[in-house]
């Protein structure tokens, strides 16, 4: 008999060695060295598989042949060959010290274009903004890093990853598809809904970045390289579907005052029209007309208009011009509930940043819903010294000079406004306070078994909102008969419920006792003669208890059960019934962890 | 410059070749000329004048050798010798003699000497014949020179070197080519090329470095609308990357208090191992400002891309489901009633582990034996201990005859077996068992003569009964149903392990050869089928023709006991590692069922004879009762059902329950405990 792996010659491979190849031999076969397999599998997305039998080993990467056969026949892998050799000219050049050639050579260095790979990733668009959480927490992290030239980032990328970073928040903000913000440790996270899919993405706070060492930026570099590419697709697609065109053209003065976003804001706003502009100066007004009539919808025509009366108006009062242009777009967006309610959440309300306010976050949110901001500086929509201003937004010690008109609040409050799509009284987040504890949207803290204390206040400030008449539940008379309607208005979550039908149980019990005892009295029986009917109330009380005993019991022998049930099983479902009730444990213990914590710092308080 | 250079030192050879030459030439051209011309000149003109000069001339001449030119001119020659007895000491330069000077005494020498303060610096010199006194400049020259250092102070020896000429732009000195043609007509090689670069440029295969920035910002609609309704369809099926975790309330800059750790807490972090502690401990900021930059950004961003190309990706299933669900759909256990439930009574009396028990037929007693040395029987209802037995030993175990015509008790001691008369039934049954228990000793050495190492029938005298002496321990005894033969045991007989003995002819024979160690032996309850369990699996024989029919394998470590369905077709086998296999010998010979039930060893299992029950009894202290049908239609796998746990008796030794057996006509189940107690568990 031949050896269990033998196989005869001309007989081809079977199973999981002819549908997997390891790292090295894909290498080989692809005859390219690992930094290039590396780069080509970044920029097309192949991943290492893990087949069901690991033929070469358990400490190798396997990848599917299929993949590496079609990494075999990509152009790219010629383009990155062709680079490669004019790499080793130019240093050629360099060696024999020809600095013109080897000027020359850079100049001419071969480049490829990776849009043929976005659209083979993406078949969609729907596709790219799925994936779009890494490219965009990617952008905006290197947006954030230093352009320093000589550090190991091009200045050109950062400038790079930085605009596209604001045409991306210009986009979230103008259409109001934020959702979520929450300020973590590692920074702030955004949440936006952008055709029914759900795009998370951190960026940094605006601090200097720590470059590391141990960090490999070429990696790093190779999925930017991508993910620039991605998102200037991604902004072109999105900001054609609202009739903005694309590479946009900002505003010089505001862009020397490092306010690109306020910049593109303006521009978005007044929604150049996506002919380019050469063409709208040379054409004349028929041509004009003519064009407007093709395009005839009447969004592009007011956006016409509107830019035409941007150029009359004088140019520091885009708030109302964007108010303006809300208006006359709110009736042709087809814009589902939630975006309306983030569209008014801050409207007709005006915002001022002070100085130390980290300005970039709070410029993206509050046009997001809906509300007008300035910020002390140049070029402003408006002046600190403006009476309609609402709030201010103000992260310092003491505050000197105050408004009587506008509240003074920390920045938190916003964050937490936004969450909670309601505006939060600002008393909580006055200057010098400390703030109330910050919230993570993107808990389900129902599913998590454990609600915050300060979750509870903003679900019923959120009910009271919903319904103005509706009292504090904790300051009325406690109307402990119907918990169920509670829940109905999503004041209550079920244990709490739970816990007031049992506490109500409890009452009636008291309640009836109580009766009792006053019919006794009512029909004259003395205290002394009630002992012995007691004693047999306690008797029966005992039985009670004894009952209860014997429910101890039945736990063991639910526990029976269960030994029994576990002993039919099956060995790998006893396993996985095992470890869910580890996991479920688990849970169990991290919320009374966190109930005994709650409980001690209450008493450390109140101590 | 150069030609000039060149031209100055040309003109420099004339003038040494004749000076009159030089008079003449002071042309333009040498006036015009470096001072250093100039300079040359009159040196040329005072080596002239020295050539004509005289001595003192000589002795003017700057150099310090010069200064004291010799007056001898005789040269190199041994002095001492040649002029030791002549007047002179040789020749001036015009040819006379020079006197030698008159030769001072010692004495007068050395006085003069004395007086004289500048006698150390001077000389005597033996060429000129006169004394010389150095100079304080001489002196320090001298010294200098033995120091090993320049004579002269005033002279550095280490001076920069200026290179006065000017090489840059003065191409090579000594060629004085014609500039060639070549330099001048346009290269007809660089024509083509350019022609080429221009043809190419036109062509558009070179791009000139402006063109090239120009297509920086080429973003065009990629997603046509069309696309959308292209299906996303990869090979080998795409998984996309999983999101990154969505941040908690503990990431917050200012979480609620009871997300943060104590301090004890993060203390207890640093106990952990590496991989267990927590990634992040969650901290509190009393306000924005005061958060600082996240140093593990780059580092966690970093961490994300290697995920994303180096992780393999699968897709998991990741089942949500409540675990309830995953429990089997159990036949409720008050349908499958009576069965045994709770302990009824309990047989004390013994003073050591009882290791068996054994019910007789008709139901009414019960046989032990245990570790004390003595054997009971008991009487079912009440409790009583009717008997006991001394047998001396440790009864291993006890089995009652299953004829109830043939109340024969078989106890098992270490090499023996005794059959003992329990005593029971009317005087006929008494003169009957009398009777089947007596051997007249011919029959004994007959026996003996012919499986003499097997085993020996012997009249046991003291219990009125029989005693077969083995060879060898014996480890089980199990009855055929009718009651006349059984088989013992003997685990390390070799080829005579497994014994068949008759009782009627008092007669033992090993049938069976070539096993390997067995553990225990018992009859078919109908058919003239044997089986044996060895360690790992279990030989069913076929009496009649004394040949192997099936090889059950187990797939357990260790068998401990083995018992057969009274329908004959399933068989429930014991292990040492707590498992219970269930064959069906109809089905296959592999395990139909395999239930991992005790945490220690089985030590017993057994099938009810009527109910459909069986049961387990094992040492970690509890007894495991189980339902069982088995149904006639084939194709109906039978049904088992897990139906109570037993607990109460206590562990001794690290021993629990030591046998179980079910009473033959009602649904109870008696246990033999390592506590020396027995319970009768009952519905």
């Amino acid at each position: 008999m031949p050896p269990k792996h033998y196989r005869a010659p001309g007989k081809k491979k079977e199973g999981n060695a002819a549908k997997y190849i390891t790292r090295t031999k894909a290498t080989k076969y692809l005859q390219v060295s690992l930094n290039t397999f590396r780069k080509l599998c970044i920029l097309k997305g192949i991943f290492p598989r893990v087949p069901k039998k690991k033929f070469e080993g358990n400490h190798k990467t396997y990848y599917s042949l299929k993949d590496i056969t079609f990494l075999a026949h990509e152009p790219l892998l010629e383009k990155l060959r062709h680079k490669r050799a004019h790499e080793k000219k130019v240093k050629k050049a360099k060696a024999r010290k020809n600095k013109e050639l080897a000027e020359r050579l850079l100049n001419r260095m071969p480049t490829y274009k990776l849009d043929r790979l976005i659209l083979e990733r993406y078949p969609t668009f729907v596709d790219a903004l799925r994936d779009l959480d890494d490219c965009l927490t990617m952008v905006h992290l290197f947006a954030s890093l230093p352009a320093v030239e000589g550090e190991r980032i091009q200045v050109k990328r950062i400038h790079n990853c930085r605009r596209l970073s604001h045409e991306w928040q210009a986009f979230i903000s103008r259409t109001h598809s934020l959702r979520k913000t929450f300020i973590s440790v590692k920074g702030i996270y955004y949440q936006a809904e952008v055709q029914g899919q759900k795009i998370t993405w951190l960026t940094p706070h605006a601090l200097q970045q720590v470059l590391t060492d141990d960090v490999d930026f070429n990696i790093m570099l190779t999925f930017l390289e991508f993910y620039e590419t991605l998102l200037g697709f991604v902004n072109f697609k999105l900001y054609n579907s609202i009739n903005v065109k694309y590479p946009p053209i900002l505003d010089p003065r505001l862009e020397a005052l490092a306010a690109e976003l306020y910049a593109l804001f303006r521009y978005v706003a007044t929604g150049s029209t996506r002919k380019p502009a050469e063409n709208q100066s040379i054409s004349s007004t028929e041509e004009k007309k003519d064009s407007d009539e093709k395009m005839d919808t009447c969004v592009n025509e007011s956006d016409l208009q509107l830019a035409q009366l941007q150029h009359q108006l004088p140019s520091n009062e885009p708030g109302a011009l964007m108010q303006l242009l809300e208006d006359s777009n709110n009736d042709d967006d087809d814009v589902d509930q939630d975006t309306i309610e983030c569209k008014t959440l801050f409207k007709n309300l005006k915002f001022f940043l002070s100085r130390e306010v980290p300005r970039e976050a709070l410029l993206f949110i509050i046009p997001a819903f809906g509300g007008v901001v300035s910020w002390e500086g140049e070029g402003t929509p408006f002046e600190e010294t403006d009476e309609d201003i609402a709030y201010q937004i103000v992260d310092r010690p003491t505050q000197g000079h105050k408004f009587l008109s506008r509240h003074y609040v920390q920045p938190q409050w916003v964050f937490d406004c936004v969450n909670a799509r309601i505006i939060l009284p600002a008393d909580a987040y006055m200057v010098g306070m400390v703030p109330p504890p910050h919230l993570s949207p993107f808990v389900d803290d129902e599913a998590e078994g454990y609600m915050p204390e300060y979750a509870e206040t903003i679900k019923q400030l959120q009910a009271t909102a919903k319904k103005n008449v509706m009292p504090l539940p904790d300051l009325d008379n406690q109307d402990l008969a119907d918990p169920q309607n509670l829940i109905a208005d999503g004041v209550m979550d079920r244990t709490q419920a739970n816990e007031a039908a049992e506490e109500r149980r409890k009452l009636q019990l008291l309640e009836k006792q109580y009766h009792d005892e006053l019919k006794m009295e009512m029909s004259g029986i003395t205290y002394s003669a009630t002992l012995s009917n007691k004693k047999s109330e306690n008797s029966g009380s005992e039985e009670m208890q004894h009952k209860d005993e014997v429910v101890v019991p039945v736990s063991t022998e639910k526990n029976d059960e269960d030994d029994r049930a576990k002993l039919y099983m099956s060995r790998k479902k006893r396993g996985l019934y095992e470890a869910i009730e580890i996991s479920n444990q688990r849970k169990k213990d991290k919320v009374a962890l966190l109930k005994e914590r709650k409980r001690k710092a209450s008493a450390s308080k109140s101590g | 410059m150069g030609k000039e250079k060149y031209e100055e030192s040309s003109s420099d050879e004339e003038v040494n070749s004749s000076s009159d030459v030089v008079e003449a030439s002071s042309d333009e051209e040498v006036e015009s000329s470096s001072d250093e011309v100039e300079v040359s000149s009159d040196d040329v003109e005072s080596s002239e004048d020295e050539s004509s000069s005289d001595n003192e001339k000589v002795e003017e001449s700057d150099s310090s050798e010069d200064e004291v030119a010799p007056r001898n001119t005789v040269g190199d020659i041994p002095l001492v010798e040649w002029h030791k007895d002549e007047e002179h000491i040789g020749y001036d330069i015009k040819g006379r003699k020079i006197k030698k000077q008159p030769r001072k005494d010692k004495l007068a020498s050395f006085i003069e000497g004395a007086d004289d303060p500048k006698n150390w610096r001077k000389i005597y010199d033996e060429y000129n014949d006169e004394e010389i006194e150095l100079t304080k400049d001489e002196i320090k020259i001298i010294q200098r020179v033995i120091s090993g250092r320049t004579p002269h102070a005033e002279v550095n020896p280490y001076e920069d070197y200026v290179d006065w000429f000017e090489y840059e732009d003065k191409g090579h000195p000594l060629s004085n080519a014609p500039e060639p043609k070549r330099r001048f007509i346009p290269s007809k090689w660089e024509q083509k090329r350019v022609a080429n670069l221009v043809r190419k440029i036109r062509a558009g295969l070179i791009k000139v470095s402006d063109q090239h920035k120009e297509e920086e910002h080429n973003v065009y609609s990629l997603w046509t609308d069309d696309t959308d309704s292209v299906e996303n369809k990869k090979h080998g099926g795409y998984v996309p990357a999983p999101k990154p975790k969505l941040p908690g309330h503990e990431e917050a800059y200012n979480p609620p208090v009871e997300y943060i750790p104590t301090a004890e807490e993060i203390n207890s972090y640093e106990l952990m191992y590496e991989e267990d502690r927590p990634k992040f401990i969650p901290r509190r900021y009393l306000n924005y400002r005061s958060v600082p930059a996240y140093d593990k950004g780059v580092k966690e961003s970093f961490d994300r891309c290697l995920d994303q190309y180096l992780c393999p990706r699968t897709r998991k299933k990741r089942i949500n489901i409540d675990p309830e669900s995953l429990k089997p759909k159990l036949p409720s256990r008050k349908d499958l009633r009576p069965y045994p439930t709770t302990c009824y009574l309990e047989y004390r009396g013994h003073m050591g582990p009882v290791n068996c028990i054994s019910v007789d037929p008709s139901g009414q007693w019960l046989a032990s034996g245990s570790t004390d040395g003595t054997a009971r029987v008991w009487e079912i209802e009440t409790g009583r201990c009717l008997k006991i037995w001394e047998v001396g030993e440790v009864a291993r175990q006890i089995c009652w005859n299953p004829s109830p015509d043939r109340p024969i008790l078989a106890v098992v001691l270490e090499y023996d077996v005794l059959l003992l008369y329990s005593g029971m039934g009317d005087i006929d049954i008494q003169t009957k068992m009398k009777e089947l228990l007596h051997i007249s000793e011919p029959g004994a050495t007959e026996d003996a003569g012919d499986s003499k190492s097997a085993a020996t029938w012997i009249q046991h005298e003291k219990h009125d009964g029989i005693r077969m002496k083995h060879f060898k321990a014996v480890s089980s005894i199990e009855w055929h149903f009718k009651g006349d033969y059984f088989t013992t045991v003997v685990p390390s007989g070799d080829s005579k392990a497994i014994l068949l003995h008759q009782l009627s002819k008092k007669h033992s024979e090993t049938p069976f050869r070539k096993l390997g160690i067995p553990v225990t032996a018992v009859f078919h309850p109908s058919k003239k089928k044997f089986f044996v369990a060895t360690k790992k699996f279990v030989h069913v024989y076929d009496l009649s023709k004394v040949e192997k029919i099936q090889k059950l394998e187990t797939g357990v470590r260790e068998i401990s006991s083995i018992s057969i369905h009274p329908g004959g077709e399933n068989i429930i086998v014991g292990s040492k590692e707590g498992k219970m296999c269930w064959f069906d010998l109809e089905l296959s010979t592999r395990p139909y069922k395999t239930l991992k039930v005790h945490s220690k060893d089985i030590t017993r299992v057994t099938f009810h004879r009527t109910y459909p029950l069986f049961a387990s009894a094992s040492d970690d202290c509890t007894a495991y009762v189980f339902h069982s049908t088995v149904y006639s239609d084939l194709n109906q796998n039978p049904l088992i059902v897990p139906l109570e746990i037993l607990r109460g008796h206590k562990p001794e030794h690290g021993r629990g329950v030591l046998d179980c057996k079910y009473h033959p006509r009602q649904p109870w189940l008696f246990t033999a405990g390592a506590d020396s107690i027995i319970k009768l568990y009952c519905h």
